[in-house]
């Protein structure tokens, strides 16, 4: 039975398409692309030898056992670090720019330990700095949303945002 | 017949599937790539699939199945997406003159093979075999936009026939062409599905159904608040229950920039709810509402905060009658920024304790389109249970 298969087509055009609790990886001239982001937060990978870099977009900060992994901060990361690595990439040239992770509302349901926004953007550098990656470049926190482009050639991370336009980090 | 929660999880495993591998026959075929965005099993009635069809002048190609299986898939494009793919399949034929016939013949040929990819999962995970008939093309001149598929629905005591209807939306080429998969099986194979996959703790299809006319009650509730308030004549377009991976909530909507209010309500069911105007629309309500001043920006806040707060009661009020419980609600928050961006927070929250969620859309609009309204309300998963419960027949 093959219910559980997630196999994308192998990419033809210029731009890759990364979902929410997903991620993808280019070793070519691509697009890397992913929008919508609120809470969630977007890591974008890059080593600029080889020019394979790789766009996470993920949901919550750390996975329970059994969950979908690309939907976490920490199992996420490892996933698009092993697929980059698959694809030719040293993790010790990696670099790392992050974007999203904003508080948009003051949930009744937020506790003590601060918004999601906020705890995927420290799950994110605890796992980056896990791997010995270094935070070139951020966007993170405020209360707006974000959409990202990560140019795969230049390692350039566009951000979008409705309220302060377009920037490259 | 009943339906549960991890049926319905089946359910949207094996159209999310069957999705990607029609994508990916698209892909092979055209040279295009084809990703699957969002799957859902949505419910309501037939006239509000019938709706949307007209409403969008949708393009589509008809296939039946039987066998194991019984029921219609369609494969249903904008004409500008129709269009577009029938030029990246056949280079300068023009899907408008002459050459429609080709163009009809490589869009059957399309469908003939993504359907058939679709179906064909479905066939092995019941371990049956599954016959489909040949497509039939249908275009926006046609008046009866399901008039192929006779599936014949469920009723719950009233006139509305209700479908469980898989939908898959599926882009290609950078957005350029969008189209919508849909399975519609009949009634009794929807309980061959069922079966298949168990029933523990399963509901009566017919109080999904009871639910799916509150949130009917409540959109066109809303809609006459709306227009009653800003002299704005409007009529609910589509209001629907679906069934969606949780990350497929925000994904279902673009990054177009909109404007509204998000509020939590809280009882049986809580959860959270977003009114969602585009700027255009937003503009027009802050104008009626504060008619022949040139409000400041404070100003205009407050008019789409009252209207948020209007809306939602309107939609909830009949939900607390149905349920008989109280439904509480908090301050409208004012929101202007990228649609899908505003959904993600509401749809993470619940992710931490749900992977699927039960989304509620509902359009409200003027005939012209001048005006659109969209309301999306979410709710906790384990309440929406209870609230189910609450309207199954043998309550």
């Amino acid at each position: 039975m093959q219910v559980y298969t997630t196999d994308t087509p192998a990419a033809r055009s210029g731009r890759i398409k990364v979902g929410i609790a997903d991620y993808a990886v280019s070793g070519d001239e691509s697009t890397l692309t992913t929008s919508g982001l609120g809470s969630c937060i977007g890591v974008a990978l890059y080593d600029p030898e080889t020019g394979v870099s790789g766009l996470a977009h993920a949901m919550l900060p750390e996975a329970d056992d059994g969950s979908e992994p690309a939907k976490f901060v920490d199992t996420g990361i490892e996933l698009l670090l092993s697929e980059m690595r698959a694809a030719g990439a040293d993790i010790d040239r990696v670099v790392a720019k992050i974007a999203g992770g904003s508080t948009m509302f003051d949930f009744t349901s937020a506790d003590g330990d601060g918004s999601i926004g906020d705890r995927n953007v420290a799950a994110t550098r605890t796992t980056l700095d896990g791997f010995g990656i270094d935070v070139v470049a951020e966007d993170v926190g405020g209360s707006h949303g974000r959409s990202l482009e990560l140019d795969s050639q230049t390692g350039d991370l566009r951000v979008r945002s409705a309220k302060s336009g377009n920037h490259v980090l | 017949m009943n339906l549960d929660v991890r049926s319905l999880r089946t359910f949207s495993r094996l159209a999310h599937s069957g999705a990607e591998k029609a994508a990916g026959s698209l892909t092979t075929l055209a040279g295009i790539d084809t990703y699957v965005n969002v799957t859902k099993v949505e419910l309501g009635t037939k006239a509000d699939v019938e709706n949307e069809f007209a409403e969008r002048d949708l393009v589509s190609v008809h296939i039946g199945f039987s066998g194991g299986l019984d029921g219609h898939t369609v494969l249903a494009f904008s004409p500008e997406s129709a269009e577009r793919l029938v030029d990246a399949l056949m280079p300068g034929i023009n899907a408008t003159d002459a050459e429609g016939e080709l163009a009809e013949s490589s869009l059957k040929e399309v469908a003939n093979i993504m359907l058939g990819g679709f179906i064909d999962g479905w066939a092995d995970y019941l371990d049956t075999t599954v016959d489909i008939t040949t497509p039939t093309y249908v275009d926006d001149e046609n008046d009866g936009p399901l008039d192929h598929v006779d599936a014949e629905g469920f009723e719950n005591g009233g006139d509305d026939e209700h479908v469980l209807v898989f939908r898959n939306q599926l882009e290609a080429a950078d957005n350029a062409i969008e189209f919508d998969l849909y399975m519609v099986p009949t009634a009794s194979s929807i309980g061959t599905i069922v079966e298949a996959s168990g029933e523990d703790g399963a509901l009566p299809v017919e109080s999904f159904a009871a639910f799916s006319e509150m949130i009917n009650d409540g959109a066109n509730q809303a809609s006459e608040d709306i227009t009653a308030m800003t002299g704005i004549d409007t009529t609910v377009e589509v209001s629907r229950l679906s069934f969606v991976p949780i990350e497929g909530v925000p994904m279902s909507l673009t990054d177009a920039v909109r404007r509204g209010v998000v509020l939590e309500f809280s009882g049986t069911p809580s959860g959270y709810i977003a009114i969602l105007f585009d700027e255009p629309s937003a503009e027009n309500i802050a104008s009626s509402l504060l008619p022949g001043m040139e409000g400041d920006e404070a100003m205009r806040q407050s008019a789409i905060q009252e209207i948020g707060n209007i809306t939602t009661s309107g939609f909830l009020d009949g939900w607390a009658n149905a349920l008989e419980t109280t439904i509480d609600i908090s301050p409208p928050k004012h929101v202007h920024d990228i649609g899908s961006a505003i959904i993600d927070p509401l749809a993470t929250d619940l992710a931490q304790s749900q992977e699927y969620a039960f989304l509620i859309d509902s359009t409200i609009r003027t005939d012209d389109d001048e005006f659109t309204c969209d309301i999306y309300a979410l709710p906790d998963e384990t309440e929406l249970r209870k609230a189910l419960r609450k309207l199954s027949p043998a309550a």
